[in-house]
């Protein structure tokens, strides 16, 4: 294998780490403010795929789609908040998530009888179809180098929020003390709709960018929601930092293992049984790092309180 | 003067920039009650936490009759002997008053992976849980939800699960804490039976309790004993007075 | 207690009584449906020991149920349909994976245990679609069902009916005992209050785990019923989802009853079949309505039972 192609499904890794990075950010604010286990993050992340998809349809433009996808599912997300899982905030973990679980199948059918069961495909402009050349003799599309961008981007503005500002500020102690922000005079529960809308968008931003790379289908936001899963244990749950990392390495691991896993076992063993045990345990390679990183330590790389 | 059965040397914990135990020395002899006082945040429950083996301590070491226990579990301390009760109540609130001891009771009773026979028909452990429910005067409560007691009452409860243990030693941790005067009278009069049969470390905020009991008494102000000794000795110490109690001397 | 055991004695002998009513009215449908529940009820029964009475939110017990089934499975694609051999081969391999998995996760708490079982099932649902050999992603066909030397014919319905029956009686009765043998008072002080339990010198630990094994066991036997169910073996039967309705099962029925699993699964299963006859959609009336669920009626059937559970 030539150092190129290394170098391009590092990229690859990068960009499904960012988008990994997008959910887990949304999943682990959410957990650690409010303590709230939602399992329809994913649900959000589909919402926010077909409405870019559906916006885009409807404008004819790709940025203005992608704005309204944007604020369609924060609204979504604020709306979910105050019908459904605000009551939920003091209950216990395990009705959180069969309630959360609930919403899964509910979103998941409105999602197939508004747009059926068929995986949609999100048409890119032009000026997002062409490729760049990042290192001499690479190419590698445009559109990816975008979302890895975009990830990074609004890695750097979620760290700034959460450490520096007065809104932060307030999360983190909203997250400590509920009582005591309470009696600033913040309204706590607006804050906390704020914060689950925010979260939403995130998991959106994630779902419309994943729209033009893999399918969009109902059930999608389930399949990533499981692997950010990962990301959280291996990563620590309730920070920021240990959800990059962890996004990161989820990433990386799992987009080389499934590129070079089969090649690599082909040099060990016979090309037959390196063709059947490749997809398998690359398939299994981020739940086996979870299940390493759980033995050596048990609460995560980066176990954190807040923010 | 006899052998010490606990001797805790250099104890050290803290959390972040906050020393909560601070070099702590204590040594305690069979059968004495040792009381620890300070005021609030003073580290008592951070001290009981590690000898009773909750938390483990950043430095020092802890000996209980002659074999190192430092690096024990809780769990492991208990079957040595160490029994501990929370300022917080601790007890099993779904299950009855005798359910609780009897529990207690099994934790010692041995060999505890036994898939078929009913637990609760099993007189070795329904009697000792019966009697030492009685002891405490909760026999008349024994097949009460344990959440449905009054507050005294889930104290005593957490009591009695200690002593079905049959414990070395006793942990206690403001056993009073929100008793009514009445309660509390109770509560001081039946640890007095207790004294001289079992040893107790005892932190107390309730200073007619702590007077009443104890033999020794430590004073712990931000993490270092500044005083051990008997009663009247520490009351009369002018730094516990200045620190503690709050006077000019 | 009387009326409640007289309640639970009726619906006994009422599900005793479903292949002669279905045969009669023609309907035998509800034969195969009514085994469908009976097995699920088992799966359910077997996370009930670590959900109820444990106190461990496994979102993963799909996982069992898939490699109960596989084992069934894939010994049958090797040609050996011994049912003993096939059935103690699913139990005890689901007994392995549970000890592998539970081993790691039992140790953590709170939503890391839930988000760890949930990743685990979701590893061997992957295996399962990247496996060629057995079927990949469509899974495989069970064409011979388990054989029991002509002692019991899984291929009358009525027999294989009165089987599943019994076994999830003999698995109720023996969680059951499980519960209030000394082994389970540990488990349930440690769910209760583990801070209590460590102050008295239990290590909940080996508890929860072998409780983790043996619940893990119970719900292989019911894969392994289920592939004689349905006489096929998919992924899906390891699908999350699966997870998340066994677990529904176990807290619509009540948690830590003894009956409530099986309530449950009656009670979810028959929803879902009438929903489905109704719409293709009724997913989308049936999530609102586990959301409702949790929310307003925490006490679960078995509570609605005289001298129902005193959960809270």
């Amino acid at each position: 294998m030539n150092l190129i192609l290394v170098f391009e499904q590092m990229l690859n890794g990068l960009q499904f780490g960012v988008m990994l990075f997008l959910m887990a950010a949304g999943l682990t604010l959410v957990f650690g403010i409010m303590n709230l286990v939602n399992l329809a993050h994913g649900s959000l992340y589909m919402v926010g795929a077909y409405l870019t998809v559906a916006a885009v349809q409807w404008t004819g433009s790709y940025p203005l789609g992608v704005l309204l996808g944007l604020i369609g599912t924060l609204v979504v997300g604020m709306l979910v908040e105050v019908i459904a899982l605000r009551t939920l905030y003091e209950r216990d973990h395990l009705d959180q998530v069969l309630a959360t679980f609930g919403l899964i199948l509910f979103f998941n059918e409105l999602i197939a009888i508004l747009w059926g069961r068929a995986a949609l495909y999100t048409s890119l402009p032009t000026y997002l179809q062409g490729f760049i050349e990042i290192i001499p003799g690479s190419i590698y599309p445009v559109y990816r180098a975008l979302v890895i961008g975009v990830g990074l981007l609004v890695g750097a503005v979620l760290w700034y929020v959460v450490a520096k500002t007065r809104l932060g500020m307030l999360i983190r102690a909203g997250a400590s003390n509920r009582i005591m922000v309470a009696a600033l005079g913040v309204n706590i529960r607006l804050l906390y709709t704020v914060v689950f809308g925010f979260g939403a968008a995130l998991a959106g931003l994630a779902g419309l960018m994943a729209g033009p790379i893999y399918a969009v289908q109902p059930g999608m936001g389930e399949l990533i929601l499981i692997q950010v899963f990962v990301v959280i244990v291996i990563g620590g749950i309730g920070s920021i930092r240990g959800a990059f990392v962890g996004s990161l390495i989820v990433g990386m691991v799992d987009t080389l293992g499934r590129a070079f896993l089969k090649p690599l076992l082909g040099a060990f063993i016979s090309p037959p049984a390196a063709e059947a045990a490749g997809p398998a345990l690359a398939s299994m390679l981020i739940y086996l790092l979870m299940a390493l990183v759980l033995a050596v330590r048990p609460e995560g790389l980066f176990p954190a309180k807040s923010g | 003067m006899a052998e010490a059965i606990l001797e805790a040397r250099g104890l050290r914990k803290s959390f972040g920039a906050l020393v909560a135990t601070d070099g702590v020395d204590l040594d305690l002899r069979e059968g004495e009650t040792h009381a620890i006082i300070g005021p609030n945040g003073a580290g008592k429950t951070t001290l009981i936490s590690q000898l009773a083996g909750n938390l483990r301590p950043d430095a020092g070491s802890i000996r209980f009759s002659g074999g190192d226990v430092t690096r024990l579990s809780a769990p492991q301390r208990a079957k040595k002997g160490f029994a501990r009760s929370f300022q917080i109540t601790s007890i099993y609130r779904d299950f009855t008053a005798l359910d609780n001891v009897a529990l207690a009771v099994q934790a010692h009773a041995g060999h505890n992976f036994r898939f078929w026979r009913p637990a609760r028909a099993e007189p070795a452990l329904r009697d000792p849980a019966r009697t030492v429910l009685e002891e405490v005067g909760l026999g008349a409560r024994a097949d009460v939800l344990a959440a449905n007691l009054a507050h005294g009452e889930q104290r005593q409860l957490e009591v009695a699960m200690a002593l079905a243990t049959r414990p070395r030693l006793l942990l206690l941790d403001e056993p009073v804490a929100g008793m009514g005067l009445e309660e509390s009278q109770r509560m001081v009069a039946f640890l007095s039976s207790l004294k001289g049969r079992h040893t107790m470390i005892l932190v107390e905020h309730d200073m007619d309790a702590v007077f009443t009991l104890a033999d020794r008494i430590s004073v712990l102000v931000y993490g270092r004993i500044i005083a051990s000794g008997a009663p009247q000795d520490v009351r009369a110490n002018p730094e516990v007075r200045r620190a503690y109690l709050g006077e000019d001397a | 207690m009387g009326a409640r055991t007289l309640i639970l004695a009726v619906c006994v002998l009422l599900l005793a009584a479903v292949p002669a009513l279905a045969t009669l009215l023609g309907q035998l449908y509800y034969i195969d449906l009514l085994r469908r529940v009976m097995i699920f009820a088992i799966a359910a029964a077997s996370l009930n020991l670590i959900l109820g009475y444990g106190g461990l939110v496994s979102f993963g017990h799909a996982a069992y149920l898939g490699v109960g089934a596989y084992s069934v499975g894939i010994l049958a694609f090797y040609g050996v349909h011994n049912g003993w051999l096939q059935w103690a081969v699913a139990i005890a391999a689901s007994a392995l994976v549970a000890l592998v998995i539970g081993a790691i996760s039992v140790r953590t708490r709170g939503i890391y245990f839930i988000m760890i079982t949930l990743a685990f099932t979701q590893m061997l649902y992957y295996l399962g679609v990247s496996v060629e050999e057995y079927g990949g992603d469509d899974g495989m066909r069970l064409k011979v069902k388990s054989q029991f030397s002509g002692l019991v014919d899984l291929d009358d319905p009525v027999a294989f009916y009165y089987l599943v029956l019994a076994l999830l009686l003999v698995v109720i009765y023996l969680v059951h005992r499980l519960v209030n043998s000394r082994f389970g008072m540990v488990l349930r002080a440690a769910k209760s209050n583990e801070a209590r339990s460590r102050a008295i010198g239990f290590s909940p630990y080996p508890y929860q785990l072998v409780a983790f094994v043996i619940s893990g066991a119970i719900c292989g036997l019911a894969g392994a019923l289920l592939a004689n169910q349905t006489s096929y073996i998919a992924p899906a039967f390891m699908d999350w989802t699966r997870s998340g309705e066994i677990m529904f099962m176990v807290i619509l029925g009540g948690m830590g009853t003894a009956p409530g699993p099986a309530l449950g699964a009656f009670a979810l299963l028959i929803v879902e079949d009438l929903l489905a006859g109704w719409t293709q959609h009724w997913q989308i009336i049936l999530g609102p309505l586990l959301v409702l669920c949790v929310l307003f009626f925490r006490r679960g059937l078995a509570g609605l039972l005289p001298g129902g559970a005193r959960h809270g």
